[in-house]
C-alpha cells in the first residue's frame, strides 16, 4: 500500500510518515501542490494525505485537478480551519473524506486505511469475530449461542466496530460513523456508549473483545 | 444654515408678529377712541384703556409668544430625540448601519456624521480584534498539531517507560483541550466576522430531540440521573441539523455534568403561539443570581471549582446563544440555586 501525503509543515509531515510507515504503509512525501500533481502523475497511489492550505496550488485545486483527469484515487482532506462547510466543500470537491487539524494520529490512520478497503470491503451480511456474529440485515447480535439485545444506535457502534476490528478506532471517527457528529462535542459520549456495550457483549464472556486504546480509543479484539 | 441662525430667525418672526399684533390692537383702540372723542360719546378712562390694552391686546401677544417658543423649542430638540433613539439602537452587530441625517449642514447633522464616523472607527477595532482572534486560533493549530502529532508518535512507541508513558499520556490529554478551546474560539470569531454558513433546511425537530433524550440517558447513566421526556410534540423548524445537534447535545451535557447524583433531568418540547419551545431542566445546585448573567460569556465559569473538576472548554454556552440566535431563536438559562436551573430554547416554527 503505498501513500503520498501532500503537507508543506515538515514537523507535521515527518510525523504522519513515521506513522503510516510504522502502520506497513510505503510513503512519499510531498511539500506542494504543483510537485503533487506531478508525483500522482507516475506513480500508482493507494490514498492521497492533502493538506488543504498549501505554498501556491491549494490542497483542494490539486484535489480538482486530480479528478478533472479522471483520477479516482481516495483522497484524505486535512485542514486547519475545521468547520463544517469546508468539510462539505471538500467532499462536494471530490475528497473522500476530511479530518481537521489538530487531529489524532490513531484518527489519521484509522482514516488512511479505510480508504484503502473502501474498495475491496467485504460484501458479507454477516460480520463475525470469535464467537460474536453480527446480521447486518436483521440487526440480530450474538456471542455464541446467546442473544444479544442491541438498541439501534449499540448496533449502528458495533457495526462500525466489527468492520474496523483489529485496528483501534478513534472517538471522533465514531462520533463521525455512529452518531454523524462531525464536531467535538466535548463529552464523554463515546466512553459511556462503549461501557454499555461492553456489559452487553463482554460482561459475561470470554474472551473479552473490546478493547480501550490508551489515549485514543477503542478496538474490537479476538484471540492474536 | 446653522441652528442657531434657524432659530434666531424664527424667534425674530414670532417677535414681529407679536409686535405687529399689538400694533394693530393699539392702533384699533387708540381709533376707537379718537372715533368717541369726535362724536361726543364718553371716553375711557386711562386706567381702563390700559386694562383694555393688557388684556386685549398684550396677552393674546403673550399667548402668541409662549406658543411659539413651545414650538421653538420642540422642533429645536426634535431631531435631538430622533437621534437619541436610532443611537439607542446601535450594538455591537449593527454598528454598520449609520445614524439618519438631514444633510441640512446644521449642527445636529454634523454631529450625525461625527457619530457615523466613530461607529465606522468602532467597528473597524472590533473587526480588528475579531481577525485577530480568528488569525490567532489559526496560528495556533499548526503548533497544536506538531506537538500532538509528536507526543502522540512517542506514546506509540512499545518501550517508553510506564511513568514516562503516564506523564505524556496527561499532556496530550490537555493537549487536546488546548484544541477544543481553540476549535470553540475559532468558531466563536467566524461567527462574530458573520463567516458561517449555516445549512438552512426543513427539519424535524422533534426528531432531534428524541435523539438528544437518547443521548442524554447514556450521558446520565454514570451518574445515576433520571432522565425524563415530558412532552414531545411534532414541529418541523427550519435549521441546520449539525448545528442544532450539537446545541442539544451542550444542553444536556451541562444538564448532566451540573447535576448531582442520582438527579433528575426533565425534557420538553412543546409548540406555543408559533414558537417551538424546548427545555430542559436539572436538578443541580444552580447558578447564583449574580452569575447567571455572565453565563453565556466566553470562558465564564460560575463556580471556579467546576474548572477543576469538569474539562469542558468554557465556551460551550457561547456557541448554544451563538447557534440559537443565528436561527432567528432565543436561549434563556434560568436557575432557582439548591433546586432547579432551566434551560429553554426558543425557535420559530416553520411555515408551511
Amino acid at each position: 500500500m503505498r501513500v503520498l501525503v501532500v503537507e508543506d509543515e515538515k514537523k507535521t509531515a515527518s510525523f504522519i510518515c513515521k506513522a503510516l510507515r510504522d502502520e506497513g504503509f510505503a510513503v512519499d512525501v510531498c511539500h506542494n501542490g504543483d510537485d503533487a500533481l506531478a508525483a500522482v502523475r507516475t506513480t500508482p497511489f493507494d490514498v492521497l494525505v492533502l493538506d488543504i492550505m498549501l505554498p501556491g496550488r491549494d490542497g483542494l485545486s490539486v484535489l480538482g485537478q486530480l479528478r478533472g483527469r479522471k483520477n479516482t484515487t481516495p483522497v484524505l482532506l486535512l485542514s486547519a480551519r475545521g468547520n463544517v462547510n469546508e468539510r462539505v466543500e471538500g467532499l462536494n470537491a471530490g475528497a473522500d473524506d476530511y479530518l481537521p487539524k489538530p487531529f489524532e494520529l490513531t484518527e489519521l490512520i484509522a482514516r488512511v486505511r479505510a480508504l484503502t478497503r473502501r474498495s475491496g470491503e467485504s460484501k458479507s451480511t454477516v460480520l463475525s469475530l470469535g464467537d460474536l456474529t453480527l446480521d447486518t440485515v436483521t440487526h440480530r447480535a450474538q456471542r455464541g449461542s446467546t442473544e444479544i439485545e442491541l438498541t439501534a444506535r449499540e448496533y449502528r457502534l458495533l457495526e462500525f466496530l466489527m468492520r474496523s476490528a483489529g485496528r483501534p478506532c478513534g472517538r471522533m471517527m465514531i462520533l463521525e460513523k455512529v452518531w454523524d457528529y462531525h464536531f467535538d462535542p466535548g463529552t464523554n459520549l463515546v466512553d459511556v456508549y462503549v461501557r454499555r456495550l461492553r456489559e452487553k457483549i463482554d460482561a459475561n464472556f470470554e474472551p473479552k473483545l473490546l478493547h480501550t486504546v490508551r489515549g485514543s480509543g477503542y478496538m474490537l479484539k479476538g484471540r492474536p | 444654515m446653522t441652528i442657531r441662525t434657524r432659530l434666531v430667525g424664527w424667534y425674530a418672526a414670532i417677535l414681529t408678529l407679536s409686535l405687529l399684533l399689538i400694533g394693530i390692537g393699539t392702533y384699533h383702540e387708540m381709533r376707537e377712541q379718537a372715533h368717541n372723542e369726535k362724536h361726543g360719546k364718553p371716553v375711557d378712562p386711562p386706567m381702563e384703556e390700559a386694562e383694555e390694552l393688557v388684556f386685549l391686546v398684550g396677552l393674546p401677544s403673550v399667548i402668541l409668544g409662549l406658543a411659539g417658543g413651545w414650538w421653538l423649542t420642540r422642533s429645536a430638540l426634535a431631531p435631538v430625540a430622533a437621534l437619541t433613539r436610532s443611537a439607542q439602537r446601535i450594538t455591537e452587530l449593527n454598528l454598520t448601519e449609520p445614524l439618519p441625517r438631514t444633510r441640512n449642514g446644521d449642527e445636529l447633522d454634523k454631529l450625525a456624521e461625527v457619530l457615523n464616523d466613530m461607529n465606522t472607527r468602532l467597528n473597524d477595532s472590533f473587526m480588528r480584534i475579531h481577525e485577530f482572534t480568528l488569525r490567532a486560533s489559526h496560528e495556533l493549530k499548526t503548533p497544536l498539531t506538531i506537538m500532538c502529532g509528536e507526543t502522540e508518535t512517542t506514546l506509540r512507541d512499545e518501550s517508553l517507560p510506564p511513568q514516562e508513558r503516564e506523564r505524556l499520556a496527561s499532556q496530550l490529554d490537555e493537549l487536546r483541550r488546548l484544541a477544543r478551546i481553540v476549535d470553540g474560539l475559532t468558531l466563536l470569531a467566524k461567527a462574530d466576522a458573520g463567516q458561517v454558513k449555516l445549512a438552512f433546511e426543513p427539519l424535524r425537530l422533534d426528531e432531534l430531540v428524541r435523539d438528544n433524550y437518547a443521548d442524554a440517558q447514556i450521558l446520565a447513566e454514570p451518574k445515576e440521573i433520571r432522565v425524563e421526556l415530558a412532552a414531545c410534540e411534532e414541529i418541523s423548524v427550519r435549521g441546520d441539523r449539525h448545528r442544532l445537534r450539537q446545541l442539544l447535545l451542550n444542553l444536556a451535557d451541562n444538564a448532566v455534568k451540573y447535576n448531582r447524583v442520582k438527579g433528575q433531568v426533565t425534557i420538553n418540547l412543546r409548540r406555543l403561539d408559533g414558537v417551538a419551545e424546548f427545555s430542559i431542566s436539572n436538578t443541580g445546585e444552580g447558578i447564583s443570581p449574580e452569575a447567571l448573567p455572565h453565563v453565556f460569556d466566553r470562558f465564564f465559569r460560575g463556580d471556579p471549582a467546576h474548572s477543576a473538576t469538569e474539562d469542558g472548554c468554557g465556551l460551550g454556552l457561547s456557541i448554544a446563544r451563538w447557534i440559537a440566535i443565528a436561527h432567528r431563536g432565543e436561549l434563556i438559562l434560568k436557575s432557582t440555586p439548591g433546586r432547579e436551573t432551566l434551560a429553554t430554547l426558543r425557535l420559530p416554527v416553520a411555515t408551511g
